[in-house]
C-alpha cells in the first residue's frame, strides 16, 4: 500500500509542477470553464414532424425496423411485432405496463435474473429515456422500465418502445434533458455491428442483431 | 508481421528499428499495402461525407480544443475530483506512475479475484503497457473480445491502427487464422460468416469468465463516471456480465462535466469510423448494486504523460481522443501501415506521442516520419497542431544528437558544421563553390544530373537525382551582366 500511496503523491506532484504556471484556483477555474467557447448547434432547427421523420430515416439506415402507432393502439402494435419476430421467450424489465405483455408468450420479468437465464430468452422489450434524431441514437438510463444493462444485451432481438415526446433533434438537447447526470447510460445507434474485416459493415456481433422500434405518438393527443 | 523470435514485442519502442529501416519489409509487401490502402480509403470517404453534412463541425472542433486544453491546464484539480467522486460511488482508484506499476496493480487485483482468465475490451493503455504478455507469464490467460483484436491474438499478429487494428489483414487471411485456431474446416471468407464464428467463440467466455479489463475513452470529473465507446457489444458484455472490472485509463482522459460528452461524442464517431454515432456508448459510475460488476477498479496511468504536460508546446499532444483520423489522412501511413512505427501508437499522433512517452530516449526517428503536409492537423477533431509538434521534436532530437560526442565525427554533423562556417564568410563561400563545382563535376553525368554520391551524399541520391551545379553562379552572372551594361 505504501508504494501505491507514494505513486499517487508522485503523480499529483508531477502534474502540479508541470501545470503550475497555468493551473487555476477553484474560483478562477470555474470561471474559465464557464467561459469555454461552445459555438456549436445546441438546439435543432427542424420542425417536430421533420425531427420524427429524421429519426425514422436514421433507424432504417441502421436496418432497424420502425413502426408508428398511437397510445391506444400500442398493445396491438407490440403484439404484431412480437408475432413477426417469430420468438416466444421474452425478458422484460420489472416496471413495464402489464398491457404491453401480450398473451401467448413466455414473459420473464427481470427481478435480478441470472445471466444464464437471460441468455435463454430470445428477445427483450424495453422503454427508453430519450432518442436523438441527428444520429438515430436511443438512450437508456436503465430505470425500472428500461431494464438492467444486461437484459438489452444478451437476447438477439430488442424491441424498444419510444414515445415521440422523447425524441430530440440534437445530442446537446439530450444532455439538457438530464436534470441529474445518470449513474448508468447506454446509447444505442443501430444494432451491434463491426467493420473490422475489410471495412465491410456486418450487423450483429455480440449485442442484439435485430433492433425493432415502436414510435408512440404521444404529442398530437395533447 | 508476427512476434519476433526473441519474444520481444515488436511494438515496443525500446526495441524497435528506426522508422526508415522498419518500413522496408512493408514497402516490399504489396498485399499488406493493398489491404491498408483499401481500408483507409473506405474510412476516409465515409468520414468526409459525414463531416461535410455536419454544419457545425468547425464549431465543435473549436469547443473540443478549448475544453481539452482547459482540462490539461487544470489536470490536477479535475483528477482529484474524479478520484473523489468515483470512490464515493464505490470505485477503487489506483495510481500507476509507469507501465511496470500498472501491470503489477492489474496482477494484484486478478490474484485477489483468484482469476486465471480475464476478458478484455480493446484498450490502447493495456497495449501501451504490454499487459497481455505479462499476464501470460504470470499464469493469467487474457482473451481479447474485439473482433479485430481476436484476429490479431489468434493470428499472433501486432496491431497496426488504433481504431481498426487489423486493417492490414484481409478476409482470406482472417479465414485462415480462424479456421486454423478455432478448428473450423469449412469456414468461408465471407465477413458475415467470419464474424459469426467470433460471436460463437466468445459467447461462453462472456458468460463464464467473471473478470474483465477495459480502457476508458473518457472520465467525468463531476460524477466519477467512465465512458467507453464501441461498436460490437463486446464492450457492453465485459462491462456488464463480470463480477469484477478493471479500467486502465490515461490520466489525460478526464472531462470536467457529464454534459461535455456532447462535444466529444459528436466528434469521435464521425472522425474514427465515419459514423454519426458508433453503435454503443456505455457510461457507468462506480458500482451500481444489482447492475453490473460488484467490484470496480480504475487504474490512472501516468507512464510519461505528466512529462508531456510540462512542456507548453507539446502539452497539446495530450488533447488526443484517439480517433485515428490523423493516421487515416496521413500520406506516409497510407503507404506504410502501422507496424513500421514500432509502437502501439502509429501514424502522426504516434510520431509525436511515442517519443514523448519515452521521454525522447527512444523512437527518435518518428518525428521525421512525416512530410509535414498538415493533413493530420486539418482533420484532428481537437485541433492538435501535429506538424508544429513534429518540428519541435525534431529540434529536440537534433539538439541531443549534437551534444553526443560519438556524433562529433558523423559525416552529416561534420558537413553541417562546415556548412555553418562556409555560409558565414563570403570569401569562404565563393571558394567552396569553386571547389564544389570541380568536385561535383566528377559525379555529374552527361545529362547534367548527379545519379550517385558517396558517403552522406548518398542519402540523397539513393532515392532521387540531384541536378549538377551550373557552370556559372548567380554572383558571377550578376557581376558579368553589370560589366556588359557598362
Amino acid at each position: 500500500m505504501t508504494t501505491a500511496v507514494s505513486s499517487r503523491k508522485k503523480i499529483y506532484d508531477r502534474i502540479r509542477s508541470a501545470t503550475k504556471s497555468v493551473a487555476k484556483n477553484d474560483a478562477a477555474r470555474a470561471e474559465a470553464y464557464a467561459a469555454l467557447p461552445r459555438p456549436y448547434v445546441h438546439t435543432g432547427q427542424l420542425s417536430r414532424k421533420q425531427t420524427l421523420d429524421l429519426m425514422i430515416e436514421r433507424l432504417r439506415e441502421y436496418e432497424a425496423g420502425v413502426t408508428e402507432t398511437t397510445p391506444a393502439e400500442l398493445p396491438a402494435a407490440i403484439a404484431q411485432k412480437l408475432a413477426a419476430s417469430g420468438h416466444r421467450k421474452f425478458v422484460v424489465p420489472p416496471a413495464l405496463p402489464a398491457e404491453w405483455l401480450a398473451a401467448g408468450y413466455e414473459w420473464k420479468v427481470d427481478n435480478g435474473l441470472a445471466s444464464e437465464e437471460i441468455e435463454t430468452a430470445e428477445g427483450v422489450v424495453t422503454a427508453a429515456f430519450c432518442a436523438v434524431a441527428d444520429s438515430g441514437t436511443i438512450v437508456l438510463h436503465h430505470s425500472a422500465s428500461e431494464g438492467r444493462r444486461v437484459i438489452s444485451l444478451l437476447p438477439d432481438f430488442h424491441l424498444c418502445i419510444l414515445r415521440t415526446s422523447q425524441i430530440v433533434e440534437t445530442l446537446p438537447e439530450y444532455f439538457r434533458r438530464c436534470a441529474q447526470p445518470p449513474a448508468l447510460a447506454t446509447t444505442i445507434s443501430g444494432p451491434s455491428a463491426t467493420a473490422d474485416i475489410e471495412m465491410t459493415r456486418i450487423k450483429g456481433v455480440h449485442g442484439p442483431r435485430f433492433l425493432e422500434v415502436i414510435l408512440v405518438n404521444d404529442e398530437e393527443a395533447r | 508481421m508476427s512476434h519476433s523470435a526473441s519474444n520481444q514485442p515488436i511494438l515496443d519502442p525500446r526495441h524497435a528499428l528506426p522508422f526508415p529501416k522498419a518500413v522496408l519489409p512493408v514497402l516490399r509487401n504489396p498485399q499488406l499495402r493493398k489491404n491498408v490502402a483499401h481500408a483507409i480509403d473506405v474510412i476516409q470517404s465515409k468520414r468526409a461525407k459525414l463531416v461535410a453534412e455536419k454544419t457545425d463541425w468547425q464549431e465543435l472542433r473549436t469547443a473540443a480544443d478549448a475544453m481539452r486544453m482547459h482540462v490539461l491546464e487544470n489536470l490536477g484539480a479535475y483528477l482529484e475530483q474524479f478520484e473523489q467522486r468515483c470512490t464515493e460511488r464505490g470505485g477503487i482508484v489506483h495510481w500507476a506512475a509507469d507501465a511496470d506499476e500498472a501491470r503489477r496493480i492489474v496482477l494484484d487485483i486478478l490474484r485477489e479475484e483468484k482469476a486465471s482468465e480475464v476478458i478484455k475490451i480493446k484498450t490502447m493503455t493495456s497495449a501501451e503497457i504490454q499487459l497481455n504478455p505479462y499476464l501470460d507469464t504470470n499464469g493469467v490467460k487474457a482473451y481479447e473480445t474485439d473482433l479485430a483484436e481476436i484476429i490479431l491474438q489468434l493470428g499472433e499478429q501486432e496491431p497496426s491502427h488504433i481504431v481498426v487494428p487489423a486493417l492490414h489483414v484481409n478476409r482470406s487471411q482472417v479465414r485462415e487464422i480462424f479456421s486454423r485456431t478455432m478448428g473450423l474446416k469449412d469456414l468461408s471468407d465471407e465477413p458475415r460468416e467470419l464474424t459469426n464464428a467470433a460471436r460463437h467463440y466468445l459467447r461462453r467466455k462472456f458468460l463464464e469468465i467473471p473478470t474483465a479489463i477495459s480502457g476508458a475513452n473518457f472520465l467525468v470529473a463531476e460524477t466519477g463516471a467512465v465512458a467507453v465507446v464501441e461498436s460490437e457489444g463486446n464492450g457492453r458484455m465485459c462491462l456488464t456480465l463480470p463480477k469484477a472490472m478493471i479500467t486502465i485509463a490515461g490520466i489525460e482522459k478526464v472531462l470536467p462535466r457529464f454534459q461535455d460528452l456532447e462535444v466529444v461524442l459528436q466528434l469521435l464517431g464521425r472522425s474514427a469510423t465515419g459514423e454519426r454515432m458508433n453503435p454503443y456508448n456505455s457510461i457507468w459510475t462506480g458500482v451500481t448494486p444489482g447492475d453490473g460488476p460488484e467490484r470496480f477498479h480504475v487504474i490512472l496511468l501516468d507512464n510519461g504523460r505528466s512529462s508531456i504536460l510540462a512542456s507548453e508546446h507539446e502539452r497539446q499532444t495530450l488533447k488526443c481522443i484517439r480517433c485515428a483520423a490523423c493516421m487515416n489522412a496521413c500520406p506516409v501511413y497510407r503507404q506504410t501501415g502501422g507496424h513500421a512505427y514500432g509502437s502501439v501508437y502509429p501514424g502522426p499522433i504516434g510520431a509525436i506521442l511515442t517519443p514523448q512517452l519515452m521521454q525522447m530516449n527512444y523512437a527518435q526517428s518518428l518525428p521525421y516520419a512525416s512530410s509535414l503536409c498538415g493533413a493530420c492537423y486539418e482533420v484532428c477533431p481537437v485541433k492538435i497542431n501535429i506538424p508544429e509538434v513534429l518540428l519541435d521534436l525534431r529540434a529536440q532530437v537534433t539538439n541531443r544528437e549534437r551534444k553526443d560526442l560519438k556524433r562529433f565525427f558523423d559525416p552529416m554533423y561534420l558537413g553541417l558544421r562546415v556548412a555553418n562556417l562556409l555560409f558565414s564568410r563570403a570569401w569562404l563561400f565563393h571558394t567552396a563553390q569553386f571547389f564544389g563545382r570541380i568536385g561535383l563535376g566528377l559525379f555529374t553525368g552527361s545529362d547534367g544530373w548527379i545519379h550517385w554520391l558517396p558517403s552522406v551524399g548518398g542519402k540523397w541520391t539513393q532515392t532521387r537525382d540531384l541536378r549538377g551545379l551550373p557552370s556559372q553562379t548567380f554572383h558571377e552572372w550578376w557581376a558579368a551582366r553589370n560589366k556588359e551594361a557598362q
